[in-house]
């Protein structure tokens, strides 16, 4: 199947990757200027990464992640693809972290009003590219 | 007038008796087979079948009808076979047409590990007398001409396994051929009767409870679809059975031109086209928990989409009905025959998916185990005391079958 | 404006549905029957633009619409064509009510909600939105012209889809001419000329019609109705000639949306909701036109003891056509009622109740998304034959498999094993939970060592394998096959939190790559790359490889010296690119899939899920020494002393042979006995034989030595087959 429209650049994200006690990540405050992803209630993804990533929960695993293709697009673009790819109801609060299945595909999403952040695993990129098109 | 309205067969109804000599619980293929066997072949007719609502309201009239023995161990390719056999001898035997057709059956890979599969799936069943054959792509091209081997250039055909005795019959009509004919040699079969309970006295089975009060019995036999472990459960016997559901969806009727059944391990469906002409299709269950099919549309939507990638030629087909089964799994994925270690209780289940393929022969030797007592040699592997025994069957021919 | 029906242009006005310009044409559909207008018979069936059993009546006339008449003698054709067509697409809507229906009671059922500060969406049959089904969720899927709606509601569906005209039964039934009173009143609207109109039952309104009194016997006509046959209060017949006869005999509800949404928040108003009339018992003619059924064949099937309904539907087939008992359900209710004294539920409804093609049903649907490696594009590259193996595309051989062996076992080679599943594991009860979880000791791999592990459910069946690496106090890296990892991993979730042990749990599979450097040269290889004193055997290290951060893994699968470097992810190309230019001169060649299995097997290394099945304990894969049954607990621990205590069956075991390899599968016979099947089979290239791995049964007790494989002779040798010293894997 060829799509003729040209779809939105994504690349390799950079995230620091936190899996710590919730109580841990519920006290936690990030610096201004990222985005932390409460993937899970132990688990937190923040982009861009941080220098010096701290949590109290002494057994916490904190890394330096690679491991997400995606991108900032418009919001519209965003939410035409939703409406097609998209089964359930995304939040419409600003901002919002989601995820779930998105044209058969794991996709995470923080959306801002004025852009929304896709994230796919990356052995799922190829796809994410050829999918997520308006 | 339309040649596959039913015209034939006669269905006679008893009133109850308070006792019988063999109680069988269950008027799905099973059960009716089993009493019509019991009939025919070892004249044991103060037989009654119970049906919790009408004959063949189960899982028998819920398949995709399709008949094969192309099964991954001797055990299950022996079986298989003298079912298929039974099959093909089925309209002879009751003097009724229930459609049976042999068409082979295409079973294609996709993956390197499927090609292994198909190639060692050909080589058990040629050595235990079924009829399986490894072809090349070219060849599924000649046998099923439909068939887009590139697979939509995302799925392409590597190879597979042509089963070319595989069949498929009219299910109602197996499950009516066998009431018939077990009810012309006297046995009764009871509608909208429910089994409540199981009657017992020193550890031996006595009867049944039912919503239409007790039935006394020689020998019970449950030959039930989806419950079964309840009613195991009522005599202290614990069934190694999970239910999964079962979905498929028939088109409108077409002129014939798709001869042969064609299914893919990989994208896991099946399609044939009925005698009457509507294209039937399938899912087969993945045992693999990663996958999963939700019930209802994402079924129809994933299905759809899965089998038009092979052949293209559904794409503009219109579906009028869409329905669910359930399937009873063994832990290992092959049937549960014969005694259950309470005297009386003879049991029949885990038929999975395969089950109306089981319909005869699984008939035949229940009710030769009833009638003598002895095991036959054709079912004893499937005995369920395999799991305290450590003598499971883990058939991967069977692996999300049909 | 026109459109071309059997190939013959056919003038259409503007706002006509194709049935409507056919019949103003004069034609009429090629069944016959009482048409409805209403898309609830079945009688205006055809073929447009190549999409059999349209019904014409729904269907908007446009320019150049291609109509075909089915066959006068049987179905229509199977499409024989694979047109590529652009998918059709699907759109998601999320509102707080579907109002299905946009009569008057669907129209005011939507004001009331919108007046109630809910968010409405309206679908509507007359505008081409056509409602196919109702599912879990819930989720009302619907067709439109611009492609498939799948409208979720948070609040309610309200079924306000009205109600049928009950089709008229008699011989004659099928004729042409033959209108319900909703059908005329249309047409004459549109202007069509019903010629002489006889009116039975209820008269239609605005139109001069003939009343014909009394009891409906026949229609007379050939091909189309010339006449209609009534039999009066007192017995007589009377013949009413006519051109168009029009049938009023009440309604039924169609509230298949209704039935098939039981259980979820489904309310029908408006006629939708009303009880259905009940004609009178039919006493001949066509019941169900989809199927051809007549009132002699219920009768024929009620006196050979079919009687309830659904037996009566499976025997007789009225009811499972194209219209799914809109038309024959009234009908065959009241038969049974007559005939058996009561009146039956009506069938089942399921989906779908508007028709759509395959075509439609997948809209929204994609390919199952099979992950790639960091190194995709570098195989794909190279020339590798990909393939879907473990749920991952994987390089299955570059071009020429038997370099790919011989540059492992003489020189080096290098291998994408970035699909191994890999998780950490910390907190306090790491150690808790893995001692709980896998049967070896886990307490005695020391910090920076690994183990080798079989993983068992509680059946005691071997389910995955891999490694158990130390990485300090309460703090593991785990691993697990490719294809069992997603398992694996909720196998670990759901014990710990079963067990409600404090630990961490990162899945990293997708985080990291893993690149397997292996070969007599491979350590030459690590030490231009930086690393010259790389771990011993079953050890780890972190370390700088070609610039990049890796944990080196020294363990080995192929049976040469080997080390798993596993990294970040983005970083597997550049170590990937220069470990190949690093080796260029030592020989180095990646290896795909097909060559690690072989090498594998020389070593007689089992691969869980080709050489065990789901039913295989440690003992059956004469692995024993992988599992502890002194440690007190362990999943799968309680099954496997209680199977320990039957006598052995069949065993996996080695065999070698003479000659070329039989395929896997190939049966193992002792004597003339069967006694198993091969697993895993390969002409070794360095042995000059054909080695295998086997499932093979215990006779008296025993495993026979020498066996058939495939009728030819083979011996059953302890394993591994290759290196049995093991001198080349731990230098």
């Amino acid at each position: 199947m060829t799509r003729l429209a040209a779809g939105p650049v994504f690349e390799r994200v950079l995230t620091t990757r936190i899996v710590a006690m919730p109580a841990a990540l519920d006290a936690a405050r990030w610096p201004a200027g990222h985005v932390a992803l409460r993937t899970a209630a132990d688990e937190v993804l923040i982009t861009p990464p941080l220098a010096d990533a701290r949590v109290a929960d002494e057994h916490a695993i904190v890394l330096a992640d690679g491991s997400f293709f995606g991108g900032w697009i418009a919001p519209a673009l965003a939410l035409a693809v939703l409406e097609r790819e998209c089964e359930w109801e995304v939040p419409h609060a600003r901002p919002a972290f989601a995820q779930g299945m998105v044209a058969g595909l794991p996709v995470k999403l923080w959306l801002e009003s004025e852009r929304v952040l896709v994230l796919v695993a990356a052995p799922f990129a190829h796809d994410l590219a050829e999918r997520f098109v308006a | 007038m339309n040649e596959f309205v039913e015209r034939q067969i006669s269905l006679a109804w008893n009133d109850p008796k308070p006792a019988y000599d063999v109680v069988i619980v269950g008027g799905g293929g099973h059960g009716l087979a089993t009493a019509y066997y019991l009939a025919a072949r070892h004249g044991i007719t103060n037989v009654a079948v119970l049906e919790r609502k009408y004959i063949g309201s189960g899982n028998s009239g819920r398949n995709t009808t399709i008949i094969r023995s192309n099964y991954g161990i001797p055990e299950a390719v022996r079986f298989y076979q003298r079912s298929l056999e039974l099959y093909s001898t089925l309209e002879a035997e009751t003097g009724r047409w229930v459609m049976h057709k042999q068409k082979g059956l295409l079973w294609m890979a996709h993956t390197e590990a499927g090609v292994r599969a198909e190639r060692s799936r050909a080589t058990v069943n040629t050595l235990f007398g079924a009829k399986t054959e490894y072809v090349t792509p070219q060849q599924v091209k000649e046998i099923c001409p439909q068939v887009d081997i590139t697979g939509s250039g995302v799925w392409p055909v590597m190879g597979a396994s042509y089963h070319a005795e595989g069949a498929t019959a009219r299910h109602d009509r197996v499950v009516w051929a066998y009431a018939e004919g077990a009810m012309q040699r006297g046995v009764h079969i009871h509608q909208n009767t429910a089994v409540t309970g199981l009657q017992m006295n020193a550890g031996k089975v006595t009867g049944v409870q039912t919503n239409n009060g007790p039935i006394a019995a020689k020998i019970v036999v449950s030959a039930v679809g989806g419950h079964v472990t309840t009613l195991a459960a009522m005599a202290g016997v614990r069934l190694p059975i999970r239910t999964h559901p079962l979905q498929a969806y028939v088109t409108n009727h077409y002129a014939q031109s798709f001869d042969a059944i064609v299914a893919s391990m990989n994208l896991l469906f099946y399609v044939s086209q009925t005698a009457r002409g509507e294209m039937l299709i399938g899912a087969e269950i993945d045992r693999q928990p990663s996958y999963s099919y939700g019930a209802g549309h994402h079924f129809l939507q994933s299905c759809s989409h899965r089998a038009i990638t092979v052949l293209p030629f559904l794409r503009n087909l219109r579906i009028v009905r869409q329905w669910t089964g359930v399937c009873d799994m063994s832990a290992d994925y092959s049937p549960v025959m014969g005694v259950t270690g309470v005297d009386g209780f003879y049991v029949t289940t885990g038929w999975g998916t395969w089950g109306f393929k089981a319909i005869p022969a699984g008939g035949e030797q229940m009710a030769e185990l009833v009638a003598t007592g002895v095991t036959p040699e054709l079912i004893a592997p499937f005995a369920l005391d395999r799991f305290a025994r450590d003598r499971t069957m883990a058939d991967r021919g069977s692996a999300g079958t049909h | 404006m026109r459109i071309i029906v059997d190939g013959t242009p056919v003038e259409f006005a503007a706002g006509d549905n194709v049935l409507g310009a056919m019949l103003r044409a004069g034609l009429r559909p090629t069944s016959g029957g009482c048409l409805c207008l209403g898309g609830d018979c079945p009688h205006c069936l055809a073929t447009v633009d190549g999409i059999a059993y349209v019904r014409t009546c729904q269907t908007a006339a446009r320019p150049g619409l291609i109509v075909q008449s089915f066959p006068d003698d049987g179905y229509p054709p199977l499409p024989a064509g694979s047109t590529r067509e652009p998918a059709v697409t699907a759109r998601n809507i999320h509102c707080d009510v579907v109002v299905i229906g946009q009569g008057a009671a669907g129209r005011a059922a939507a004001a009331a909600a919108r007046q109630a500060g809910k968010q409405v969406v309206t679908l509507d049959a007359s505008a081409g939105e056509e409602v196919i089904g109702i599912y879990a969720g819930p989720l009302v899927v619907a067709r439109t012209a611009a492609g498939m709606l799948h409208a979720h509601p948070r609040v309610e569906i309200i079924v306000a889809t009205g109600a049928a005209e009950i089709q008229p039964v008699a011989p004659g039934n099928d004729l042409a001419g033959i209108l319900t009173a909703r059908a005329a009143e249309a047409l004459v609207a549109a202007g069509v000329d019903l010629g002489r109109v006889v009116a039975v039952g209820t008269p239609p309104a605005g139109i001069k019609v003939e009343q014909a009194e009394g009891e409906l016997l026949r229609f007379e006509g050939t091909l189309r109705v010339a006449g209609v046959v009534m039999r009066d209060r007192n017995g007589s017949e009377r013949r009413y000639a006519c051109d168009t006869a029009v049938v009023g005999l009440g309604m039924q509800p169609r509230d298949a949306l209704l039935r098939m949404g039981q259980g979820l928040a489904v309310r029908a108003v408006g006629d939708a909701a009303r009880a259905s009339d009940m004609p009178p018992c039919p006493l001949a003619g066509t019941v169900c036109a989809c199927s051809g059924v007549t009132v002699a064949d219920l009768e024929s099937a009620w006196q050979r003891g079919f009687h309830e309904l659904e037996l009566v539907k499976r025997s007789t087939l009225a009811g499972t056509g194209t219209c799914q008992g809109m038309a024959c359900m009234p009908h065959v209710r009241s038969f049974l009622a007559a005939r058996g004294g009561s009146l039956q539920p009506p069938f089942t409804a399921r989906p779908v109740t508007r028709q759509l093609t395959m075509g439609e049903a997948s809209a929204g649907s994609h390919h199952q998304a099979v992950p790639r490696t960091a190194l995709d594009g570098e195989h794909r590259r190279l020339g590798a034959q990909m393939d879907r193996i473990g749920g991952w595309w994987r390089p299955w051989h570059y071009g020429n498999p038997l370099r790919e062996y011989w540059a492992v076992r003489e020189a080096v080679s290098i291998g994408d094993v970035s699909t191994l599943g890999k998780m950490q594991v910390s907190g306090p009860d790491a150690l808790e939970l893995l001692e709980r979880l896998y049967p070896t000791r886990v307490k005695s791999i020391a910090p920076g060592t690994a183990r080798y592990v079989l993983m068992l459910n509680d059946r005691g069946y071997i389910f995955d394998d891999g490694l158990i690496c130390c990485d300090g106090a309460n703090r593991y890296s785990l691993t697990f096959t490719s294809g069992g990892a997603s398992f694996a991993e909720l196998w670990v979730r759901d014990w710990a939190e079963s067990w409600k042990l404090d630990v961490r749990i990162l899945n990293q599979t997708m985080a990291l790559g893993a690149i397997n450097v292996t070969g007599p040269l491979a350590k030459e290889l690590l030490a231009r790359a930086g690393l010259p004193n790389a771990p011993k055997y079953m050890q780890l290290a972190s370390a700088l490889v070609a610039g990049v951060q890796c944990r080196v893994h020294r363990l080995s699968f192929t049976g040469e010296l080997s080390y798993e470097l596993h990294h970040p992810a983005e970083h597997s190309v550049v170590l990937w690119r220069q470990l190949l230019e690093l080796g260029k001169d030592l020989g180095i060649k990646p290896h795909g899939l097909q060559t690690l299995l072989q090498l594998r097997l020389e070593k007689g290394h089992i691969i869980v899920g080709q050489d065990s099945d789901f039913d295989s304990t440690a003992r059956r894969v004469d692995m024993e020494w992988a599992v502890k049954l002194d440690k007190p607990e362990f999943v799968g621990r309680q099954a496997v002393v209680r199977t320990n205590k039957v006598s052995l069956d069949r065993q996996l075991t080695g065999f070698e042979m003479e000659g070329v390899a039989p395929i896997e599968g190939s049966s193992i016979h002792f004597g003339s006995e069967y006694a198993g099947y091969v697993t895993s089979s390969f002409t070794s290239p360095v042995l000059g034989k054909a080695v295998m791995l086997g499932w093979l049964r215990l006779f008296d007790g025993k495993l026979p030595d020498a066996v058939l494989i495939d009728g030819r002779s083979a011996q059953r040798v302890p394993v591994p087959f290759y290196d049995k010293a093991g001198g080349r894997a731990r230098v």
